[in-house]
C-alpha cells in the first residue's frame, strides 16, 4: 500500500515505522481522538507525553539541544506513519515547527529551558507565529522591564495546554520571536471547536507584559520563520499522506469483504476503477512528499520550497479526495460517526487547512515560479 | 565504438548525447509539429544516428545497438524529447529488434538485425483487428501451413506507419481450437509480398499516421515464425519491459503546458486570479507527475524492475495532456473555432493541433481502461 519510499541503508526509517506501528496497538488513534473529543480537551497529554519518550518529539532539534539531531527524512516517515494511525497530536507544530525555531534562534537559557521542556514532553511549546487570516498581527513595545504586546493571533492548536507560546511580534521595523508563558497576565484565549474533535484557538494579547529574557531572537525573522513554517508544512503533508494511504488500505478491505448481490462490491468494475483512482492519489501524495523531503535535503531553497507548497496541496487534495470517496463506499456505514473511515476525512479536513490550504499554496508556487 | 556508455557518469553521458544531437539533427526537424513522420521525411536524422551507431539504444552491443542500462536510456530517452527531436519510425528498433534478440533464432537475427540498424527495412506492428482492440485475444487473422509456407489471411487495423514500413510483424491465429490466449503466433511478413494491401486512414488531426493492413492468401515462409508455434501472446506480452515507463512519461504534457503559458501570456491572462487558479492545477500535476515518474526512474536507476504498477504514470500523464489541451481551447475563447493555429506576438500557438493530438495517447498503448483493470488486479488485488 502506498508509502514512502526512500532510501534506509540502515535501517532506521523502517525502525520508525515499526515503533509507531507499535505505539498505535497500545493507542489506537480513532479511541483516543474520540477521548478528546469527548473530553473536550486540547490535548491528550498522557499520549503526547509518551511520544515524547518514545523520542519523536523534538526529533529534529541538534543534540546540543537535547534532540535526535535527526532529519526531516525521518520526520516525514513518522509523520507519515502517524497518519495512518490516526494518531492525532499537534507533531507538526509544537514539535517540528517549534524546533525549527528554536533551533534557528541564538542560544540563550530560555532557548536551552524551552528545548528541554519540549523534548522531554514537560514544556508543551506551541508556536503562534502565523497572521490569522483577518490579517490582525501582534505589535511590540520594548520596555525597561520586558516586553508589551498587544494584537491577536488565531488558529493555534494545544493553546489550553501550552507552557509556552513562541510568538512573533512587530516592533516597529524589525521582529520579535517571544516566548510567551502559557498563563500570562493580558493573554485571553478564545477556544473553537475543531472539525476533527480537537480544539483550535486564537489569542488576545492586550497589555500583556513579557519578561526580557524570554525573546529569542529580533530583526529580520521573515527568512527564519519560512523556512520553518515549511519544515511543519512538510510534516503536515506527510501526515496527510498518511491519512490518504490508510483510507484508501481501508476502503479497499471494506469493499472486498463487503458483499452485494452475491459478489464482492470489489469485483464490480466501476468500483475497481475508483478504488486504483484513490489509490493514484494517495500515491502521488507520497512521492510528492519523498520529493519535497529529497529538495529540502538538497538545500536549493526556492526549489525546496516550491516542492513543499506541491507536497503540502497534494496530499491535502488527496487526503480529502480519497475521505470523501471512501465515506461513499463504506455507503450508509460511512455516514455513521460510530465508523472510523470519517474521521480521517474529518482530520484530513483540518490538517489540509492547516498553514495554507491547497489552493493557497498552488497559487503562491505560480507566482513564486513566475517571478523568477 | 568502443566507448562503455554506462561507464560514464550520468551528467557526462547527457552532455556528450546533447552535443551530438546538437550538431546532427537538422534544425528543420526539430520540434516538429507532426508526431509521426514518415521515413522519408526523417531520413537524414535516421541515417545519421544510424552511421553513429545510436539507432539502437538499449539492443546489446554485439548486434549494434549501444547497449543503455535502463538508467542511461532514460537520459537518452529524456534529452531527445527535450531537444525536439522527431520520433522516427521505431518500430523495428523498439519492438522488432527486442522480440528477435530475445526470440527470435540465429538465422533470424542474421538477416534481419542489421537491416533495421541499416534503415533498409522499416517494420511496423499488426497486432489491433476490427475486432480486437484492448481484447487482442480475440483477434482472428488465420496462418495455415501449407507445405514450407504459411498462409495468411485477414486484417490489422490501427497499424501505425504502415505505408512507410516494408515488413510488418504479425500476430496471427495458428490454433482456432485452443483457448483465445493460446494458439497465437508471431509472423514475420515482408509487405511486399502478392496479397499484402495498406489503405491508410485519416486521422482527426488530418494526417495518416495509421492504416489497414489486409492479407489475402499472402504466403509466408515457415522459417520466419518466431519462437515456438501457438506461443506469440507470451511474446508479445513480454516485448516491452522497462520502456512501459515512457508510456507515461512528462514530454507531452510539459510541451503543452509550455504551450498554454506563452498563449496565457499572450492573452494576459495571468492578470486573472480564475485562469491563474486553473493554470496552478495543471502546473502542479505535471510537477508532481515529474516527482512520480522520478520515483519510477529511480528504480531503474538502482537496477530494479518496474512493477505493474508503473501504469499509473500512463494514465496520469495522458489525461493531463488532455485537460491541459482543454485548458487551451477555454483560453483561445472564439478563436477556438478555428482549425489553424492561434497568432501570438512573434509566433503562433498549435492549440487544436494539441487538443486533438491528446485524444490519442489514452487509447493506445492500452487505453487507461486497460491500465485500471491491470492496476485493479495486479497491485490492488481486487477479485474478479
Amino acid at each position: 500500500m502506498p508509502q514512502l519510499i526512500m532510501a534506509d541503508e540502515d535501517g532506521v526509517l523502517e525502525m520508525l515505522r515499526d515503533s509507531v506501528a507499535a505505539f498505535a496497538q497500545g493507542r489506537p488513534g480513532p479511541q483516543s481522538l474520540r477521548r478528546l473529543r469527548g473530553a473536550e480537551a486540547d490535548l491528550d497529554l498522557a499520549q503526547w507525553q509518551e511520544m515524547a519518550a518514545a523520542g519523536w518529539v523534538g526529533l529534529m532539534l541538534p543534540e546540543a539541544l537535547g534532540g535526535a539531531d535527526l532529519g526531516i527524512r525521518q520526520q516525514a516517515v513518522i509523520s507519515h506513519a502517524l497518519g495512518q494511525a490516526l494518531i492525532a497530536s499537534p507533531i507538526a507544530t509544537a514539535s517540528v515547527l517549534s524546533s525549527a525555531l528554536l533551533t534557528r534562534v541564538a542560544d540563550s537559557p530560555e532557548r536551552q529551558r524551552l528545548a528541554a521542556g519540549l523534548v522531554q514532553g514537560t514544556c508543551i511549546v506551541v508556536p503562534a507565529v502565523t497572521a490569522g487570516s483577518d490579517g490582525e498581527a501582534v505589535t511590540a513595545r520594548l520596555l525597561a522591564g520586558g516586553v508589551l504586546l498587544d494584537g491577536r493571533r488565531g488558529f493555534i492548536e494545544a493553546a489550553r495546554s501550552a507552557s509556552d507560546f513562541l510568538l512573533l511580534a512587530r516592533a516597529g521595523d524589525e521582529d520579535l520571536l517571544v516566548s510567551v508563558p502559557g498563563n500570562a497576565e493580558g493573554l485571553e484565549r478564545a477556544d473553537r471547536p475543531g472539525v476533527d474533535g480537537g480544539v483550535i484557538s486564537s489569542l488576545r494579547l492586550s497589555n500583556c507584559l513579557v519578561a526580557g529574557e524570554r525573546i529569542l531572537a529580533r530583526g529580520d525573522l521573515r527568512g527564519m520563520l519560512e523556512a520553518s513554517i515549511n519544515l511543519a508544512r512538510t510534516a503536515l503533508a506527510a501526515e496527510l499522506a498518511g491519512i490518504a494511504s490508510q483510507a484508501f488500505a481501508l476502503t479497499r478491505q471494506y469493499t472486498i469483504d463487503r458483499k452485494q448481490f452475491g459478489k464482492p462490491l470489489a469485483s464490480f468494475q466501476v468500483l475497481q476503477h475508483r478504488l486504483v483512482d484513490l489509490w493514484a492519489e494517495a500515491e502521488f501524495a507520497c512521492s510528492a512528499v519523498v520529493n519535497a523531503v529529497e529538495r529540502l535535503e538538497q538545500g536549493h531553497e526556492r526549489e525546496a520550497r516550491l516542492a513543499v507548497y506541491a507536497a503540502k496541496a497534494r496530499a491535502g487534495d488527496a487526503a480529502a479526495f480519497v475521505g470523501r470517496q471512501a465515506i461513499h463506499l463504506f455507503g450508509a456505514m460511512g455516514f455513521t460517526d460510530e465508523c472510523d473511515i470519517g474521521l480521517y476525512l474529518k482530520r484530513a479536513i483540518n490538517l489540509g487547512a492547516a498553514l495554507g490550504q491547497p489552493e493557497s499554496l498552488r497559487v503562491q508556487f505560480i507566482q513564486e515560479e513566475r517571478a523568477a | 565504438m568502443s566507448i562503455d556508455w554506462n561507464g560514464l557518469p550520468d551528467e557526462e553521458f547527457r552532455a556528450v548525447f546533447r552535443a551530438w544531437v546538437l550538431d546532427n539533427c537538422p534544425a528543420e526537424l526539430r520540434y516538429l509539429r507532426k508526431q509521426r513522420p514518415v521515413y522519408e521525411e526523417v531520413e537524414q536524422w535516421y541515417q545519421a544516428l544510424a552511421e553513429k551507431g545510436w539507432l539502437a539504444p538499449v539492443w546489446p552491443r554485439e548486434y549494434g545497438g549501444m547497449g543503455l542500462s535502463p538508467a542511461k536510456h532514460m537520459i537518452y530517452v529524456e534529452e531527445w524529447g527535450r531537444l525536439g527531436c522527431p520520433r522516427i519510425p521505431d518500430h523495428g528498433i523498439s519492438l522488432t529488434g527486442p522480440l528477435l534478440i530475445h526470440h527470435g533464432s540465429e538465422a533470424q537475427k542474421t538477416e534481419f538485425l542489421p537491416k533495421i540498424i541499416s534503415g533498409e527495412h522499416i517494420w511496423c506492428q499488426g497486432y489491433s483487428e476490427p475486432n480486437a482492440g484492448s481484447d487482442l485475444a480475440s483477434l482472428r487473422t488465420s496462418a495455415v501451413l501449407d507445405g514450407d509456407a504459411f498462409v495468411v489471411n485477414g486484417q490489422k487495423i490501427w497499424t501505425t506507419l504502415a505505408h512507410c514500413a516494408n515488413w510488418i510483424f504479425v500476430l496471427v491465429r495458428t490454433d482456432r481450437e485452443a483457448k483465445p490466449q493460446r494458439g497465437i503466433s508471431v509472423l514475420l511478413v515482408d509487405m511486399t509480398s502478392p496479397g499484402v494491401e495498406v489503405r491508410t486512414i485519416e486521422n482527426l488531426r488530418g494526417e495518416a499516421d495509421f492504416c489497414e493492413v489486409f492479407f489475402d492468401n499472402v504466403r509466408v515462409p515457415a522459417h520466419n515464425l518466431v519462437g515456438a508455434l501457438n506461443d506469440g501472446w507470451t511474446l508479445a506480452k513480454s516485448v516491452l519491459g522497462h520502456e512501459r515507463i515512457f508510456l507515461g512519461s512528462p514530454t507531452r504534457a510539459e510541451y503543452a503546458l509550455d504551450r498554454l503559458g506563452k498563449l496565457a501570456s499572450d492573452r494576459g491572462a495571468f492578470e486573472d486570479a480564475a485562469f491563474v487558479s486553473r493554470y496552478a492545477r495543471l502546473r502542479l500535476d505535471l510537477y508532481d507527475l515529474g516527482s512520480s515518474y522520478e520515483r519510477y526512474a529511480k528504480v531503474l536507476r538502482s537496477g530494479g524492475e518496474l512493477g505493474a504498477d508503473v501504469s499509473v504514470l500512463k494514465i496520469f500523464a495522458t489525461e493531463l495532456y488532455q485537460r491541459i489541451t482543454e485548458e487551451m481551447l477555454t483560453l483561445a475563447q472564439e478563436e477556438a473555432r478555428f482549425n489553424d493555429d492561434l497568432l501570438i506576438e512573434g509566433g503562433q500557438i498549435d492549440a487544436m493541433n494539441l487538443f486533438l493530438d491528446a485524444r490519442a495517447p489514452a487509447i493506445f498503448g492500452g487505453s487507461n481502461e486497460i491500465q485500471r483493470n491491470i492496476l485493479a488486479k495486479a497491485v490492488l488485488g481486487l477479485p474478479s
